[in-house]
């Protein structure tokens, strides 16, 4: 009986000792998942990967074109022809910039060694370089690779005196309006955007057409892009040198935002416009319902593919406008996207290749045609100088340019600051001054690494 | 017959009783088998989800509760701090974001319940094609919020939007119903109560189903009009059934963000912006893991909180119910 009563208890105390196992046995499992990642990045920045063996690296891109047109395969088959011990393999990323980089931050912050090179936006540097999300290029690249872009884009792509992308193609805001409407009204191509409202607003009074100017309008990043074109044709900008003070509430930022909320309130642009991004818009006017429309410059080939355009041969491309009384042209924002490293990624010299080579004439030439502008400036003047090559490229390089602020590691908050004031701005929620008093102290405390 | 079934049981009844104690040490033994049989077999699940559910929660109110440096090889806690809530509590974005989510709950919720009822005691009062007419209802439950946004998405867009189409065919002009703040927000709030009132009138319909018919017989034979017999007793009894659901229905409201993500990404301005959406954008745009997972634990505690003093309030009801 009372070895009876005993046993029991020591099974118990066995089967506690059991339990107890499991748990160490998970929680040793958990912290090893987690430490694994402080391990595999000591030894990836020593690792320069022997260039002996066949080896494999994975290139994380969104698509370059839409549906068949995309020519990351064809990039791709190219590279390895010229590199046959190097194979490329493509992990297909979304196509919206803000959840691309939440993927890729997810993915790198936690150790993983794959993307070996990665599609990333231009606005990224900052905020990649001082999480150290991506490998500082420029202690691996000589100073003779990065002289050979077109001006302005390494400085874009700099953060701290260390240069984290490589341009692979840049793009910026273009007008396209609908030559045939203009000239069936007997109206020249808008210089200034005071122009552009008067004949948009003409255009729809007339009947000739459903929307006058179509745009990105949304509270989105895209708003940010627009909004920095009309501020520096106002002669404004968003932040001082330091990235420490914001300047939008000014004299140039009330001009910019009140002629914004006029397009809609004029008539000019459907009211609409405050829901559109890239692709309402640009449905809209190759639809045939927009007469002119602000757009990067992919929107040329899509609106002259006769598959799902009914504009084609119908369509102009021209600088942005710009203020009344401003000399020269418009603003142009800057676009683009360059080649990033993954700084845990263990085949560093395969992946500079690839770098170095998507950066030479084939590949800048294979995206120049397809309607991409190059970042290698011999290529780009070359199409330039063409009258064949695409209307945008042709006239790239007479656009003034505005960076966003995507010097600072905040910027993101500091966009969100600025598209959601403006937004609620153009939608008539808040007043012109209100917004950009708002915008100005989110950025300002954003600035200074707020929420 | 009947007494020959008596002795019957009596015969098998006593042996029980001849060896009380030896069975109960018997049974006793044969317990702990089954219990520790029971963990061996539950073990592994317990610790799965321990590890996917209290950890990440442990976590985060960890992160929210320091500096968090996000690097290449993870998160970097330097020291702790408060910093992250007293960011929170002086951003006036997350003070909206908070009296947003608050207000969308209460509103959703209230309307859900009530249409959810009202739909419930419909199903209840048909005697043919309950099947099909419950298939129908669930309908919208059963799409992927994703889609279901992408659907109304068609129906508010500003451009080819079917709503904006009637609104204006009918000479109302052309209101921009995602683009302008209060339109938005009610947009929002009926595409919710389009999806998740069929969740509340199936609950409620469960509840009614199990209700004792003697009652609502003896309310008629007493001359009771259906209007007081809902009130007076449908209601009443439905009320533990009813809080359940309300309580569901508020943890899921709350958290709301597949909605505004697919609808309107928190615009116009910020005005659809609830705590999920604000959190995911501090965390993963701006990669302010701090205060970013400060806003995760305050919108968890403030819902924890909301529904502790619901259950205190309704306590009699959700225990009274055997549920």
């Amino acid at each position: 009986m009372n070895s009876d009563q005993v046993e029991p208890k020591a099974r118990i105390r066995r089967r506690r000792g059991g339990k107890y196992a499991v748990a160490l046995a998970t929680s040793s499992f958990i912290l090893a998942a987690c430490g694994s990642s402080a391990s595999s990045s000591s030894s990836s920045s020593a690792t320069t990967a022997a260039s002996s063996g066949p080896q494999t690296i994975t290139w994380w891109s969104s698509p370059l074109g839409a549906g068949s047109a995309d020519i990351r395969s064809n990039l791709i088959s190219a590279f390895e022809k010229v590199y046959p011990n190097i194979k490329v393999n493509l992990v297909s990323a979304p196509t919206n910039t803000d959840t691309n980089r939440a993927q890729l931050t997810t993915q790198i912050s936690g150790g993983s060694t794959s993307p070996d090179v990665f599609m990333g936006d231009v606005i990224w540097p900052a905020q990649f370089g001082a999480h150290g999300l991506a490998l500082p290029l420029s202690k691996y690249l000589p100073s003779s690779y990065w002289s050979q872009f077109a001006p302005g884009l390494v400085q874009g792509a700099t953060y701290k005196g260390q240069v984290y992308g490589s341009p692979l193609f840049e793009d910026q805001g273009f007008l396209f309006y609908r030559k045939d409407l203009l000239q069936a009204a007997n109206l020249p191509v808008p210089t200034t955007w005071e122009q552009l409202q008067q004949e948009a607003v003409q255009l729809v009074k007339s009947g000739a057409v459903q929307n006058g100017f179509v745009w990105e309008g949304n509270s989105y990043e895209g708003l940010t892009c627009n909004f920095m074109e009309y501020l520096g044709s106002a002669g404004g900008n968003v932040v001082n040198s330091g990235y420490t003070q914001s300047t939008i509430n000014s004299a140039a930022g009330q001009r910019a935002l009140t002629f914004m909320r006029s397009l809609i309130t004029s008539g000019a642009s459907p009211a609409s416009v405050t829901t559109m991004q890239e692709p309402q818009a640009e449905s809209t006017f190759v639809a045939g319902n927009a007469a002119f429309l602000r757009n990067w410059s992919y929107a040329w080939s899509d609106s002259q593919t006769s598959a799902g355009s009914a504009v084609v041969g119908k369509v102009g491309v021209t600088t942005l406008p710009t203020f009344a009384g401003q000399s020269g042209t418009g603003y142009a924002n800057i676009g683009g996207w360059n080649l990033y490293v993954n700084p845990h990624s263990t085949h560093l010299s395969a992946d500079l290749t690839f770098i170095k080579w998507m950066a030479g004439t084939t590949a800048q030439t294979m995206l120049a045609n397809a309607s991409f502008i190059p970042t290698l400036q011999s290529v780009r003047q070359q199409f330039a100088a063409s009258t064949t090559a695409p209307p945008p490229l042709q006239i790239a390089a007479k656009e003034n340019l505005i960076p966003r602020p995507s010097g600072s590691p905040n910027y993101a908050a500091v966009s969100q600051a600025i598209y959601t004031n403006v937004n609620s701005a153009l939608t008539g929620s808040s007043s012109v001054s209100a917004a950009l008093s708002s915008a100005a102290s989110q950025m300002n405390s954003a600035l200074s690494g707020g929420l | 017959m009947a007494v020959v079934e008596v002795a019957k049981e009596a015969e098998v009844g006593s042996p029980t009783k001849q060896r009380p104690k030896a069975n109960k040490q018997f049974r006793d033994r044969n317990q702990i088998m089954l219990a520790r049989l029971g963990w061996r077999f539950t073990t592994p699940a317990l610790v799965i989800v321990g590890a996917i559910t209290i950890f990440p929660v442990v976590f985060s109110i960890v992160l929210s509760l320091s500096n968090v440096n996000i690097t290449g090889n993870g998160f970097q806690l330097q020291g702790f701090t408060f910093s992250n809530y007293s960011l929170l509590i002086h951003s006036s974005e997350w003070r909206y974001s908070l009296g947003f989510t608050v207000f969308y709950t209460f509103v959703t919720v209230f309307i859900e319940v009530v249409l959810g009822t009202a739909f419930a005691v419909l199903m209840e009062k048909l005697s043919k094609g309950r099947g099909p007419m419950m298939a129908l209802l669930l309908l919208p439950w059963s799409i992927i919020t994703v889609i279901s946004a992408e659907l109304w998405q068609y129906v508010y867009q500003g451009t080819y939007g079917v709503l904006q189409y009637l609104i204006n065919s009918i000479g109302f002009g052309k209101p921009v119903i995602l683009g302008t703040p209060t339109p938005a927000i009610i947009a929002m709030m009926a595409a919710d109560i389009w999806k998740t009132t069929p969740f509340v009138a199936v609950i409620v319909l469960a509840g009614l189903v199990m209700l004792p018919s003697d009652v609502f017989e003896a309310a008629s034979v007493d001359g009771c009009s259906p209007w007081q017999s809902f009130w007076k007793i449908t209601f009443p009894l439905l009320r533990p059934t009813l809080s359940i659901a309300v309580l569901f229905r508020i943890l899921q409201a709350f958290g709301v963000f597949d909605l505004p993500f697919v609808l309107t990404s928190g615009g116009p301005g910020t005005s659809t912006t609830s705590l999920a959406i604000l959190g995911y954008k501090v965390m993963f745009n701006n990669l302010e893991f701090g205060p970013g997972s400060a806003v995760a634990v305050s919108a968890t505690l403030l819902v924890l909180i909301g529904c502790l003093l619901f259950l205190r309030a309704f306590r009699s009801q959700v225990n009274g119910g055997d549920l």
